[in-house]
Order: structure tokens, then sequence, then C-alpha cells
């Protein structure tokens, strides 16, 4: 014989033997548990709740052990997904595209239900909600989760940009929160001036300004406020050319970027931007309501106190623009468990939760009613003065495409502020075009 | 024929595992993404089915200003990284090679970079070129906070910086091909250099150079390779910013696939960084190969 071949015999024979073992393991392995609890009745179902990393993860766990006190027959098993909402999108999105029935429900951000419901991966939930019911919600969120005339999704939070500044540097140089942004420049400008010798680090603004998602959202809120869009009404075109839209980013590289933000801001997500002003080293700043808790936060922020919170400035011709953001509970079209998820939304989507959220956790409700509670009120006084703002938030384009046209607006407004010299005019066309190839794809539109 | 007819099953039995491996996991994913590239399917639109269009895919990436941009910002960084990877790595190489006191230590420290996980140090670097507390700035400014950069903020800098970061990663790396190149360098050469009066740069620049080429094109062959397969650094310290300066090839094509769920056109555009990875190796082989050749028949 030759001597490999005892080898190969002996590598063959180990290897039975590992699979053997393994086989014996998966056979004897469940088996004692599968023993102790064959009485299917009392064996709670198991929903699957894939949710993003949370802001407030310890209400989140009180709030889901409160649920499962109130219904022992479910229990919630949660997978934690990256706290950025594209990542957490893109992980949705392969499990629905796979039909993973192992997932009950999730969070969708503002921008998806449109893409969730043509795909079919949401369950209307047109019969448990009824328009009843949502005239209780603010009118952003519902519209985010209605596509086609059915809704998908049942509100959550509600987030839109919002404008904190510091009272104290305001005062000190006799001025009011600005209206406009030109306003908002002028004092700056005096602010960061005046304080040069003492604050030598002291930026105007500090907002989001990297390329992703949130670039969309503060771009929205500068072309909105000087009465353009980013698609036309009927939702068709891509407006970005138009002569309001220009002058907006104009401004915003002459003015944001270029002087009162410094280019750093193009690096800059939600957490930068924050770290900034809560070090006292920005006179105004653009977040969403979540950062009041940070700001308001002796162990984070330099700055409690002498920060308010309003509505952001609008250009001198516009109005006030603040771009929605928020989250909706959707379930899965592949769930075999949609009466039970639908329990959990109910609950979650409850005036208490929204409470207890909203006390302990700095989150803003989507229900109106709340937004005149004391309990509520006392804690977050800023409530007051938020919610003219949803009222009125705006969307970002409602359609099923929107991941796509999403990195289109991304691309064209990082370029434009990151190379000075781009000619804005000619690269808003290029962006029109590449987006209405896209729309044109969505038949019919969404209304 | 006996013979032959009884061990061809043996054979293909032996062979099977093997073969089922490389067909379940390397030949099947790579037919399907194949046939994926051939049709328009867009996650998010399934009521516009899955249409086969041929090669409509390729030749929209050949039209894409985007995918071109991204293919310049990706050649741009393997040339400039894998040049420099190889010129440090080469210092790093001769002087590892060398003996002295806690040689040992110094060659292991030179490897800790590269053992690193690169999404570690991607998030290590974010952090080294913020623009608030960032070292870079620290080292350079000091106390001097206004003059502080935000480097990641602009294009060219951004992308320097990338190329900063993947050298320092894996220089030491292609230092550790070129040492092993190095040591089968006999010492006679050496010696009879010495012997005929060349100096120390004229034996490294005739005897141990020419005599490195193998171990230096090898080096070059797996650091090119690698670098373009450049995804981590850019996914963590940049996301393609700003306005597309930093977006690898690799990274569009992620964006295009995962995020925009454009499956048919994303799957095209790791074909085409396929095929382009496949030709640059054929490449690299016949001059590693042919150069081989050449030093055995010297």
């Amino acid at each position: 014989m030759f001597p490999c071949y005892s080898g190969i015999e002996a590598i063959f024979f180990h290897t039975m033997k590992f699979l053997i073992i393994l086989v014996v393991i998966g056979l004897l392995g469940p088996t004692p548990f599968t023993f102790g609890t064959d009485r299917s009745e009392d064996r709670p179902t198991i929903l699957k709740f894939v949710t993003m990393k949370p802001d407030q993860a310890k209400a989140w766990e009180e709030a889901i052990g409160r649920f499962e006190r109130a219904y022992p027959s479910i229990q919630i098993e949660r997978e934690i997904a990256p706290a950025s909402s594209t990542a957490y999108h893109d992980l949705l999105t392969q499990k629905l595209k796979n039909r993973d029935p192992s997932m009950d429900l999730f969070l969708m951000d503002v921008i998806w239900p449109a893409e969730f419901a043509a795909a079919g991966w949401a369950l209307p939930i047109d019969k448990q909600f009824p328009p009843s019911e949502q005239a209780k919600f603010l009118p952003g969120p519902i519209q985010a989760g209605i596509y086609q005339g059915h809704i998908y999704g049942m509100p959550s939070r509600i987030d839109s940009g919002m404008l904190y500044y510091r009272i104290d540097l305001l005062e000190k140089y006799g001025f009011t929160p600005p209206q406009t942004w030109g306003e908002l420049v002028v004092q700056a400008k005096t602010i960061v001036e005046g304080e040069k010798d003492s604050q030598p680090g002291l930026r105007g603004y500090s907002g989001q300004f990297k390329q992703y998602e949130g670039l969309v959202c503060n771009m929205l809120e500068f072309v909105g406020s000087h009465n353009g869009t980013l698609t036309s009404e009927d939702g068709n075109r891509s407006t970005l050319a138009s002569p309001q839209s220009i002058q907006a980013v104009t401004f915003v590289r002459e003015q944001m970027i270029n002087q009162l933000a410094t280019p750093a801001v193009l690096t800059y997500q939600e957490p930068e931007s924050l770290a900034v002003f809560v070090q006292g080293k920005a006179v105004f700043h653009r977040n969403w309501p979540y950062a009041w808790g940070i700001v308001d936060d002796p162990r984070y922020s330099k700055v409690v106190g002498n920060v308010g919170v309003g509505p952001l400035p609008h250009f001198s011709k516009g109005r006030k623009v603040s771009a929605l953001g928020g989250w909706l509970y959707g379930i899965s079209t592949f769930s075999p468990h949609p009466e039970e998820a639908w329990k959990f939304i109910q609950f979650m989507t409850s005036a208490d939760i929204q409470k207890y959220f909203a006390v302990k956790g700095s989150l803003a409700p989507s229900r109106i009613a709340l937004y005149r509670d004391r309990e509520v009120l006392e804690t977050n006084p800023q409530y007051e003065s938020f919610l003219p703002v949803f009222q009125t938030a705006t969307p970002r384009p409602r359609t099923p495409a929107y991941p796509i046209i999403s990195n289109i607006l991304q691309r064209y407004f990082s370029r434009v502020l990151a190379f000075p010299d781009t000619d804005i005019l000619k690269e808003a066309q290029i962006a029109d075009q590449q987006i209405n190839r896209y729309l044109a794809l969505v038949h019919p539109n969404p209304s | 024929m006996t013979r032959i007819k009884s061990d061809e099953p043996t054979g293909w039995f032996m062979i099977f595992p093997a073969l089922a491996f490389v067909g379940t996991l390397i030949l099947y994913p790579a037919v399907n993404s194949f046939t994926l590239s051939l049709h328009r399917i867009y996650m998010g639109l399934p009521a516009l089915g899955e249409p086969f269009v041929g090669i409509d895919n390729y030749l929209h990436l050949l039209q894409d200003p985007v995918a071109r941009q991204a293919f310049g910002v990706t050649f741009g960084f393997v040339i400039l990284s894998t040049i420099l990877e190889i010129i440090l790595g080469l210092g790093i190489a001769l002087v590892i090679h060398e003996h002295f006191k806690g040689r040992g230590w110094v060659r292991a420290a030179v490897l800790v970079p590269w053992a690193i996980p690169t999404v570690v140090a991607s998030q290590m670097w974010r952090f080294i070129f913020n623009d608030q507390y960032g070292l870079a700035n620290l080292v350079l400014f000091g106390d001097q906070v206004s003059l502080y950069v935000p480097w990641l903020a602009y294009p060219g800098y951004a992308f320097l910086a990338i190329v900063f970061a993947d050298v320092w990663k894996t220089a030491s790396f292609a230092g550790l091909l070129i040492l092993a190149g190095l040591q089968v360098i006999p010492e006679d050469c050496y010696d009879a250099a010495r012997i005929d009066g060349a100096n120390a740069w004229q034996r490294f620049w005739h005897v141990t150079l020419p005599l490195l080429k193998p171990a230096l094109l090898t080096a070059l062959l797996f650091r090119t390779i690698d670098a373009f397969r450049v995804f981590d650094l850019v996914f963590v310290m940049t996301q393609g910013g700003p306005g597309d300066a930093t977006q690898v090839i690799q990274f569009y094509g992620y964006k295009t696939l995962f995020t925009e769920g454009q499956v048919g056109y994303g799957t095209s555009i790791s074909m085409a960084v396929f095929a382009t990875i496949f030709i640059l190796s054929l490449f690299y082989i016949r001059t590693v190969g042919s150069s081989l050749l050449k030093r055995e028949t010297i």
C-alpha cells in the first residue's frame, strides 16, 4: 500500500467521526427541551422585532417589558441593527427580499413606506388603523405611512429639524433668536468677531453636511425655506435647477460652509455636529428634537441653561421649513403572526408608552393630545415651540425609488459644497436628469 | 484497461469533496452573479419585473460618469498606495533583515498594524484626522486650535488620508514578503561584490535589487489586487465623501446593490471589478513567471 493511502483513510475516518458526532448532537440536543414544553397552548408566541440601535436603550427595555407583562402570551425578541438609518435599511431589505418569515416587525424611517409598500414587504393596516384613529396623530408621519391610498405604518416618534441657539451669547450682543437666514448670518458673524479673543475656536453654525442621508434633510430645509423644492408638486420631476433652489444652495456654500460653519461640517453627522455645540463651540446648531436631552444634560453638555430651541429660520422671501423625520412601526408581509404584531404596535404607540418615552427619553410623541399633557410639558417645556414645527414638517420625496434618488441628491449637494469651483446650475441639471430617469420608472405616481 | 476502469470512480470519489466545495461556494455564485448582471432588477419595484436586458447594464456602466469617477479614484488609490507600500516595505525589510539586538521585537512590532482588523484601524484613522480632537492636528499644530484642519472635509486631503491609512496598515505586509526574498540571496554574492570593491550603495543597487526582483513583483501583485478591493477604509472613514472624492468602485457597487437595490446593475459593477482584477493578475503572473524563469537560466 502507498503510505499516503492510509493518510487519506485516516482523514476520511476522522471526518466521518466528526460528522457523526455533529449529527448525534443535532438529534439529541433539542430533544430535552421539546419534551418539556410540548403544550402548544401555553407556549408564548415569539415576535421578532428587528430594530435599530436605540438612542434610549433603557426606556425601550422598560417599554417592551411592560408589554410582555400585559400580554404574557407574547414574547418580544429583538434583533438590534446598527444605529445608521442606511445600514438598518440595508439589513431590512435583505431580509424582506429573502421573504424571511422569522422577522415579524420593524421600524420604518419616514422615507421608506413607499418603497416597502410598492415592493409588497409591509402589510397594509387600513382595517386596524382607520382614518378616525389616524386623526389623533400628527399629519406628517401619517402621510409618510400612506402609499396609493393605503396605510402601512403607525407613527412612533416624530422628528423635524430645529434651531438650537446660545441664549447667553445672543443676549450679550442684544439679539433675539433669528427669524431669517440673513439675520442668523449677521448675528453669528457679530458674535464670532466679538468673541475672537476670548473664544478663538467659536463657530457661527454647526449642522450635518457629510455625504449621507442627513445632508438631504439639511439641504431640503435651506431650499424649501427659499420657496424651492426637491421635486415638483406631483412628484414627477426633479426641480433642483430652479432659481430658488440654486440660490439657496449658493447661499449654503458661500455663507455656511465657507464661513460660519467652516468646511469641517462636511464630515459631520448628528453626533459630531452636536459635540461641537455642547462643547460651547458654536453659536447656532441645527439638529433633531432628541438633541435637547443631551444639550440639557450636564454630563455631556457645557452649555446647560444657556440654550434655546425653536423653528429654523427662513429666507426673507420664503417660509419656515423643517425636514420631517421619524419612525413608523410596520408589520412584515411574511410574518406568521400579524395579529400579535399589531397588538405590540398598538401598545407601543399608545398614549401611555409615548408619554413614557417623552418623559424618560425626550422622544417627541406622534400623538397630538400629548402636547397638551401637563406631565409631558413639565419635563419637556421645549415641546410648546416644537408643536407648530411638527405640524408643518416637510417630507422628503415620497417614492419607492427614494434610496436611489437620495444617493443622487447626496452626490449633488456634497459635490457643490465640497468643490467650491463647481458650477451649481450645471451640476443641478445633471442631477435633475438622473433623478427624472428614475422617477419615470415609477408609474403611477405616489400621491 | 481494467486498472484504469477501477481507479477512475475512486478518483472521482476522492476529489468529490473538493469539487463540491468549489462548485457550491465559488462556481455557482459566480455564474449566478453573472446571470443577475444580465437582468434589470429593482428590489423596491417588483412591479417592473426582472427583464433580461443582455449587456445593457455593462453598456450603461461604460457611460456612467459616477462609475468612471469611481474607477479613477480606485486606480489612483491603487497606484499611489502600492508604490508607497513597496518603497516603505523595502525599507522595513532591509532594516529587519539586519542583525541587531532586539530584532525579534522589532519584527513583531512591525507587523502590528497588519494584524489589526481594517475596520478598527479605519475608525482609529477617522479619529486621528478629526478636526476637533484628532491626533494629526495635535502633532502638527499643538494647542493652536484655530489652525486645526478638518482633513476629511477637503477632497484632496480626504483621498490622501485614505492612502495614508492603507500604507500604514499594509506596508509591513509588503515588507514581510520582501524580507523572504532578501533571505534567499546568498551571502557569497555580497562577498564577491565586496572583494570587487563595491560600496554599500553599489551592493544594494547591483546585487540586492536585481536578485530581489521576484519578491518585489510578488509583493506588488498581492498589494495591487488587495488595494483594488479597498472598501472598509472608505466605508468607515468617509462614506465616499466629500462629493464622491473618495468613492472607490467597490463602495459604489455596494451602494448600488444594497442601498439602492439595483441588483442587476450593482452586480455588473462587481463583475467589472472581478474582470479588472482577473486581467491584472494574469498580467502580473506572466511578468512574475517570466522573471522567475529568467532567474533560473542565469
